[in-house]
């Protein structure tokens, strides 16, 4: 259709079947959100919406004080759709809560079609506690199964719930539904923010995000990279852009040559960021420890290991670059992955 | 319908209702009369009670009708069905060339290729209707448009695309036919809005009740509506108004209300009603409809081997919304096309009911078309009704047949005769504007069971008697809405609302039925003669 303006405003599409996560899901980016969201939901009653970010509240659309706002789709979906387009309130994004049985790809296409918008992803969320089942209900399945039809990302939601097994069963019934389906694991104090760039990099989005969970069956790798040292922040840029692409993200402490204070790093597909770190009792704020995740061809860990060596400080004395015992793959996931603070990810 | 006096000569009305009904000395009791004899060539039966209809009957009839069958307009007017798209064409340049504004949409309603012997109606065919001026057709199935090739333009839809809904016609290039959310929310953005999501006029109540007049109709339904203000506004007015000859019956749509909110919003309403205002059902709706594919089928499924249609409200949601109605001493109507969402339906129902008994409560199965004798013995042992879209018969009774259901099971499509034989206490309906507004017509298709092709559709196990037929329209519509104490039969103490038919139905052959003319209406004593445009 017509090209991708900048005018346009981008709209992501939340699907799933009933009780999968959809509310929370949305919950978490209102009240979270630095963007200015609008987002569309089925239900308004299980909206729930920090008392403090709640500007106005007339019935059918809730303001928000961060500049977000969410209308009740109750008196009718393309109505509220285009009031929302008439107001021309400059929204960052348009999110839109499909219903529990219905098809979030046929509602995808409404930002296919409007010249106004274009389709930042499609994202299904599913209950992993339950997904399997559902997929062969003999009355509801084919609308479960349907719904994955043209999804770019899968929250398999409530993954704290299950154990091991549960958890493998659940993806592996979910990823049976297409191939390269992407899949990220999620809890309901876990969720990620909004990835936006288009379906492309909704698809390097892939666990990114991910809940920290058990490492099931090998799809995914971890490495961990510790050093009694300092970045030099002029290399440390073409060192992370060196790393492959099988690693999906990358976060932990690090000192930077001549920067006292221990800093957060974050590296989310070729994106990365450093931001002073709160204190957290990490006995290991003085040098680096960082964890990454990957897929299960991520290269291996003395590959990896050389590619961030080569940025760190040459200043430093001989003992600082001294390599320390490299315990990756012991230490439970928890503590290897530091997980995204609860309800607390940004809105990029 | 009163079976203490099936046939009655004369009847008495004082204050609205019903003071004696019998033959003139039975009448003449210690009250002096007043003897009004313009029906003595007439035939009074109780008014019609339309038990599935909407108001959007009203709104339809502000735009040119070009189905394939004849209709009463509100006016009285027999509108003609067009047989072919020539005549669809002719009509809509018709209208296009009464339109002032050169620049205004036209609408029309009413279409169904099924019915012209599956003729596509092109952008070509309504680029000859104007090439200047947005044009767009409204199916009878109301999911499907066609539209000019200036609308597709404008839509930025004139070009092949994947997108759903966009029908590519044999040329490959966009047919101008148009279905689904994204597409349909696109054309509407440019036609600046979708005339039937519009706001509810006073003129549209109007029309209504003006067809039900012309139809012989003095209690309808309005069975699927969110009840916005205003709408409440508009119903509340018209209804106190004398001439308003209708009784009117809203049901609230469960979808725009968490049932908490539904039971409080109809415990206002209620407060509102008046003798010709009865808030208090609601609806609910569970899957699709059969010829459009979307209804809920059990196995085997659909006869043409297509895939098993849509829920509305997921089958597992359906309890908790149907026991808080139930636990709140709500009615529930419940739109199940296909059998297996009527297993659901009652499955739900009967978990209400155990967990909370409820005696007459009443709840009612709306469509039901392809429930078997097994479901028909579940609504009887649990309490309740159904009303059948006999009107189907007739309308799709081919596609049932050849598409849908197949012989066995298109023969007892809407089953009538089950119904009967199970003790279920049933009305049939016509889902106007679906199907045309005509109890006589509806109940037609009940005794006739005859598809429009000539096919006969179980007669001899499912075909009503006319006797049957006619208390399904006025008594057994008024049971499934927990009126019967006020309306569908000509009883002492019940509202004086009548049907004024120029034939006996009794008297004219049953394949006659649908032909008897209907002089008009009185409700609660008040006259109406239908316009005869």
């Amino acid at each position: 259709m017509t090209a991708t303006s900048p005018a346009t405003i981008p709209v992501t599409v939340v699907g799933g079947f009933l009780g999968a996560g959809k509310t929370t899901f949305l919950n978490h980016l209102l009240n979270t959100g630095d963007a200015r969201y609008a987002v569309l939901v089925n239900d308004f009653g299980a909206v729930n919406i920090d008392a403090g970010l709640i500007a106005r509240h007339d019935g059918a659309t809730m303001t928000l004080t961060n500049g977000c706002v969410c209308c009740s789709i109750g008196g009718g979906f393309s109505e509220t759709l285009g009031k929302i387009l008439d107001e021309e309130l400059a929204f960052d994004h348009i999110i839109i809560e499909a219903s529990g049985v219905g098809d979030p790809w046929r509602i995808a296409e409404i930002a296919l079609i409007e010249p106004s918008l274009r389709l930042n992803a499609v994202i299904v969320v599913a209950d992993a506690s339950r997904i399997a089942i559902l997929l062969e209900d003999s009355r509801v399945g084919d609308t479960v199964r349907n719904q994955f039809d043209r999804a770019d990302l899968v929250l398999l939601n409530k993954i704290d719930l299950l154990d091991r097994a549960a958890a493998h069963d659940a993806r592996k019934a979910v990823a049976a539904l297409r191939a390269g389906l992407h899949i990220v694991e999620t809890s309901q104090h876990a969720m990620p923010a909004l990835p936006v760039g288009g379906p492309q990099a909704v698809s390097r989005f892939r666990a990114s995000e991910a809940v920290d969970v058990a490492d099931h069956e090998g799809l995914f790798r971890r490495w961990c990279y510790r050093r009694n040292a300092a970045f030099d922040a002029a290399r440390l840029d073409t060192a992370l852009q060196q790393l492959p692409p099988q690693l999906l993200r990358l976060k932990g402490h690090c000192r930077l040559e001549g920067e006292p204070a221990a800093l957060l790093l974050q590296l989310v597909g070729r994106d990365w960021s450093i931001t002073r770190a709160a204190a957290c009792g990490d006995t290991e704020q003085n040098g680096i420890l960082l964890v990454a995740v990957g897929t299960d061809d991520l290269p291996d860990r003395a590959e990896l290991d050389a590619i961030l060596d080569r940025a760190l400080s040459p200043a430093g004395d001989a003992p600082s670059r001294q390599v320390l015992k490299d315990n990756a793959g012991i230490q439970s996931p928890a503590t290897q992955f530091p997980s995204p603070r609860e309800g607390q990810l940004p809105c990029h | 319908m009163n079976p203490s006096r099936p046939f009655a000569t004369h009847v008495a009305v004082r204050e609205g209702r019903i003071a004696a009904v019998g033959d003139f000395e039975e009448i003449c009791g210690p009250r002096r009369l007043v003897v009004d004899d313009r029906f003595k060539d007439k035939v009074l039966l109780p008014g019609f009670v339309e038990g599935h209809s909407h108001v959007m009957e009203g709104m339809m009839w502000s735009l040119p009708y070009v189905g394939a069958g004849d209709r009463r307009s509100p006016e009285g007017e027999l509108v003609e069905g067009l047989p072919t798209i020539d005549a669809v064409v002719a009509r809509l340049q018709e209208a296009e060339a009464a339109m002032a504004d050169p620049e205004a949409p036209l609408f029309a309603w009413g279409f169904d290729p099924l019915h012209i012997g599956s003729h596509a109606l092109t952008r070509q065919d309504l680029d000859k209707v104007s090439t200047s001026r947005p044009v767009m057709v409204i199916h009878a199935s109301f999911h499907i448009s066609n539209v000019n090739t200036l609308v597709l333009n404008r839509a930025g839809l004139d070009r092949a695309t994947n997108i759903t809904g966009v029908v590519l016609g044999k040329d490959g290039e966009p047919s101008g036919e148009i279905q689904g959310i994204a597409a349909r929310f696109r054309v509407f953005r440019v036609l600046g809005g979708n005339p039937l999501s519009g706001n509810l006029t006073a003129a549209d109540v109007d029309r209504y009740a003006a067809s039900a007049c012309v139809q012989g109709v003095t209690t309808i339904t309005d069975l699927h509506n969110d009840l916005l203000d205003q709408t409440v506004e508009l119903y509340r007015a018209a209804s106190r108004r004398p001439d308003f000859s209708v009784r009117l019956v809203p049901a609230l749509a469960s979808v725009s209300h968490a049932p908490e909110q539904g039971i409080e919003k109809l415990k206002a309403l209620k407060a509102s009603n008046n003798e010709k205002l009865h808030y208090g059902i609601v609806k609910l709706v569970l899957d699709g409809s059969i010829q459009g594919f979307t209804a809920r089928l059990r196995w085997p499924g659909y006869h043409n081997g297509a895939p098993n249609g849509l829920w509305y409200i997921a089958p597992e949601e359906l309890p908790g919304i149907v026991a808080t109605y139930h636990q709140a001493g709500v009615q529930l109507h419940i739109h199940t096309n296909g059998d297996e969402a009527t297993e659901v339906a009652l499955d739900a129902i009967e978990a209400a009911q155990t967990a909370s008994p409820r005696p007459d409560h009443r709840h009612t199965l709306q469509h039901c078309q392809m429930a078997d004798a097994a479901l028909f013995k579940r609504m009887k042992a649990l309490g309740v009704c159904v009303n059948l879209f006999a009107n189907h018969l007739y309308y799709w009774g081919d596609a049932h047949y050849d598409l849908t259901m197949g012989p066995e099971r298109a023969g007892r499509l809407d089953a009538t005769g089950t119904a009967q034989r199970t003790g279920v206490p049933y009305a049939i309906h016509s889902d106007a504007p679906v199907t045309p507004l005509s109890p006589l017509f509806t109940a037609w298709c009940a005794v006739n069971r005859v598809s429009s092709s000539g096919r006969e559709l179980g007669k001899a196990t499912e075909g009503l008697t006319v006797e049957q037929a006619l208390a399904a329209v006025t008594i057994g519509a008024a049971y499934t809405l927990k009126l019967d104490h006020m309306v569908g039969s000509i009883e002492v103490g019940k509202y004086a609302d009548f049907a004024v038919l120029g034939d006996d139905p009794f008297e004219v052959a049953p394949d006659r039925l649908k032909d008897i003319a209907v002089w008009g209406t009185v409700v609660g004593g008040y006259v109406r003669e239908a316009p005869h445009a």
